[in-house]
């Protein structure tokens, strides 16, 4: 009984002190929020994301267009069913919570000097920053978010493919 | 009050804690420098990244974007790394494995919950692979699940264990 009471306190303790010094790390880190509101996105067409993805660009609708236009591999990081419903012309779905499957599936159609460009649903989305850190943790270095995704492709009247691909 | 590594000797004057196989006191220790690893090099790969670990936490679909995500991505790693080196170094076993085994069964049950759902999404069990954002990359989930329930019974030996060796203890001065 005294063990679990002891137990009790110890981890109280623990849990004070884990609170105190997160907060503190947080508020001098580089990269800390404020975690009583949204912390702000990185916008669409910032220019570059480097503060959380190293190399890798993030791209307007404009740039994402002519890049579509120009033969650029196109990876769309939603679920199957968002990507059936409809996807930019070309895209390859890789959903990003199922590397296993679609990794194996899509990595060996990319090269190592292919560009590369990746959206999820839109800009509130992050999925599609999270696969282009994946993709250049495997050694791809040619990457592009669209961060605007299929919501602000869709919206503009741009052409949307349909089905499975 | 002098820090000092102690041999924990029993009450009763016996190095060995006694008990249980399971309790010997080599065997808590190795328990316990195996969990800190883990945990220290978990928390690493989280701390100083807290929007990219709530992201990860919010794609298990139980926690919606708001204060209580990014407070859980602030704390938890740091957690896991005070539970982590207080286990290595032997201070507050009880407390740090009490913390350890409320994680990892809040760890088990959403990862058990995240493999049910491909699962019935048609992905056959021992091929569900994904990245459960606990620091150690992508892996199938068979093994992210086996690897939980391994620490959360490590964590529980330590918690439930009689006696405990090899501790930085703290003792007060008699003079």
């Amino acid at each position: 009984m005294k063990n679990v009471k002891d137990a009790i306190l110890q981890a109280l303790a623990i849990l004070a002190v884990a609170i105190v010094v997160g907060f503190v790390f947080n508020a001098f880190s580089r990269n800390g929020i404020n975690p009583f509101k949204r912390p702000a996105r990185v916008p669409a067409a910032s220019g570059t994301i480097e503060m959380r993805l190293g190399a890798i660009r993030a791209i307007t609708l404009e740039e994402a267009r002519r890049m579509v236009e120009g033969g650029a591999r196109v990876i769309d990081a939603r679920r199957k069913a968002d990507f059936d419903e409809g996807h930019i012309p070309g895209a390859i779905l890789f959903d990003y919570y199922d590397m296993g499957t679609y990794g194996d599936r899509v990595l060996p159609l990319l090269a190592d000097d292919d560009e590369i460009m990746i959206y999820c649903s839109e800009t509130s989305c992050d999925d599609s920053e999270l696969l282009a850190n994946e993709l250049f943790s495997r050694g791809f270095k040619k990457l592009f978010v669209f961060r605007g995704g299929f919501a602000e492709w869709s919206g503009a009247g741009l052409p949307v493919e349909k089905g499975d691909q | 009050m002098k820090m000092t590594w102690s041999q924990g000797t029993h009450p009763t004057g016996r190095l060995s804690s006694g008990g249980h196989w399971i309790h010997h006191p080599y065997l808590l220790l190795v328990f316990r420098l195996f969990l800190a690893a883990v945990f220290i090099y978990a928390a690493a790969q989280k701390i100083g990244k807290p929007l990219a670990f709530a992201d990860e936490i919010h794609s298990y679909s139980v926690v919606d974007y708001g204060p209580p995500l990014y407070c859980m991505a602030v704390v938890l790693p740091w957690l896991e790394l005070i539970c982590g080196l207080l286990l290595a170094t032997g201070v507050f076993i009880r407390g740090s494995a009490l913390i350890l085994l409320g994680l990892n069964a809040m760890f088990l049950a959403v990862i058990a919950k995240r493999t049910t759902d491909y699962v019935n999404g048609g992905t056959p069990f021992m091929k569900v692979y994904f990245d459960c954002g606990c620091g150690f990359g992508a892996t199938f989930a068979w093994r992210k699940l086996f690897e939980d329930a391994v620490y959360l019974l490590v964590s529980a030996v330590l918690l439930f264990a009689p006696l405990h060796r090899f501790t930085l203890s703290f003792k007060r001065r008699s003079s």
